[in-house]
């Protein structure tokens, strides 16, 4: 009993890592797409959500098939706990990775304002997130909250200076407008995406050590 | 632990002859609160909450030093009346054990040794109780009929209820589901909860899902030792002890 149990567990966590891998690549490339204003790309990203969809219902259903036949306790019933929340952030990031990507398609037509900068910096501070949050989730490590916290913070901290350069570029020329609001969503996305990375976060140090943190 | 304590055990031990089943224990079992105790078998669970009402004294062999204190008093004193104490202390089994009478004949039985005579305030103590163990709906039209006639998940409840009918304070189950169906279960689950607003109850049992079910505080028990104690949601969320994770995750016992 005890033995296919772990090894269900196990299943259970090396797809949640793949749904996670799978989610952060298609925020990254939507970045990756958004600054070479690459419509193939972004079409593949596409394709990418029907594929983490049909994970994350696959592994919600074997977590609550695996509640309902084995009832676990303790350490396996933090890790089925900690799986089910992971996978719903981790879906979510991978969607904003989507949405970034439908915007692409709206951007693609012209130059961007000015060369991209911030929007690059924020998704690589919270692909770093994404990757720390997962490797102590793979790794049954507790995480460094202190270090979610800054990085939230610094995310914070550039979504308002992005807000404000684009309302510059709007308030200097309306046609600007437009293009200026899929900037200025953009950097929410990624806000959202980095507060989901310290849930994450959250949940893995739960996890691991039973005991809760909360990142404010 | 901020709740009264209504059982508390000092040091206790005891042997089967020269077997030692429980070593240094000591514990404190708050008032109107479930206690649940785990273990595997033959950890000494059951030998633990037979000794909160002296039920091991008819064992030859058995041996006991320390002392278990029911509301402060020492239950092993030379002056403890054992009857009195087994009123306050009642007890339900694994298997339901109903007396072979009528249904209304189990609950009316201890109440009419302890002296209650008046037809009137038996038929009241009779109704009360089997109300208490949620039973009287059911039985309430059929009463002169044997207990045997009873399902085990009835019978069970009706052991419940005769224990009830002596109005003590503490209510002992070891194992009080282990011989019925989850329906009968769910039941008795139910009734235990209802009753830990009154009784303070301490359930032996091997199901762990029950134990989280239904107790506020458990404790975890292995070769006669008390290994963890605390509330349930600490145990089964997030023990202190290994042994304890081991255990209640599967990996022995």
């Amino acid at each position: 009993m005890r033995s296919k149990f772990d090894e269900q567990l196990k299943k259970i966590k090396d797809d949640v890592v793949e749904l996670g891998e799978l989610a952060q690549r298609m925020l990254k490339e939507s970045i990756v797409a958004l600054e070479n204003r690459d419509v193939k790309l972004a079409a593949k990203i596409y394709t990418d959500k029907k594929k983490l969809m049909k994970m994350d219902d696959d592994i919600e259903h074997r977590c609550l098939q695996a509640i309902s036949m084995y009832q676990p306790m303790a350490k396996d019933m933090r890790v089925i706990g900690a799986s089910l929340k992971l996978i719903t952030y981790l879906t979510r990031i991978g969607r904003y990775g989507k949405d970034i990507a439908k915007f692409v398609k709206e951007l693609a037509d012209k130059e961007h304002i000015v060369k991209l900068v911030s929007i690059p910096h924020m998704g690589n501070i919270v692909d770093g997130m994404i990757s720390d949050a997962l490797d102590a989730y793979k790794g049954k490590k507790p995480v460094d909250i202190q270090s979610f916290v800054d990085r939230d913070d610094d995310v914070d901290a550039l979504r308002v200076s992005i807000f404000r350069e684009a309302l510059t570029y709007m308030m200097q020329d309306s046609k600007n407008i437009e293009r200026c609001m899929y900037y200025v969503m953009i950097a929410r996305y990624l806000e959202r995406c980095a507060d989901h990375a310290c849930k994450i976060s959250e949940k893995v140090n739960y996890m691991v050590t039973g005991k809760r943190v909360e990142i404010k | 632990m901020s709740e009264d304590i209504e059982i508390e055990t000092q040091k206790l031990n005891l042997w089967y002859g020269d077997k030692q089943a429980l070593k240094n224990i000591y514990m404190r079992i708050p008032e109107e609160k479930v206690t649940a105790i785990i273990g595997p078998s033959g950890c000494g669970k059951s030998t633990l909450i037979r000794c909160f009402n002296r039920m091991n004294d008819i064992i030859e062999i058995c041996r006991i030093k320390g002392k278990i204190l029911i509301d402060g008093k020492d239950i092993y004193d030379k002056k403890m009346d054992v009857v009195e104490l087994r009123k306050n202390v009642g007890m339900v089994f694994q298997k339901p054990n109903p007396f072979p009478k009528n249904i209304y004949e189990n609950i009316a039985y201890a109440p009419r040794i302890h002296g209650i005579k008046k037809k009137k305030k038996l038929d009241k103590i009779v109704e009360k109780c089997l109300k208490q163990a949620f039973l009287w709906d059911e039985v309430k039209d059929r009463l002169d009929e044997s207990a045997r006639s009873l399902s085990g998940g009835q019978q069970q409840r009706l052991c419940i209820a005769r224990a009830l009918a002596v109005e003590p304070e503490i209510l002992l189950m070891d194992e009080p589901c282990s011989a019925l169906d989850p329906i009968a279960t769910a039941k008795i689950e139910e009734l235990i909860r209802y009753l830990s607003k009154e009784y303070t109850v301490v359930i032996v049992t091997h199901n762990m899902q029950q134990a989280a079910r239904v107790s506020d505080y458990t404790a975890y028990m292995y070769l006669g030792e008390v290994i963890e104690f605390g509330k349930t949601r600490q145990i089964f969320e997030n023990p202190s002890e290994e042994n304890t994770e081991n255990y209640i995750t599967g990996r022995f016992g």
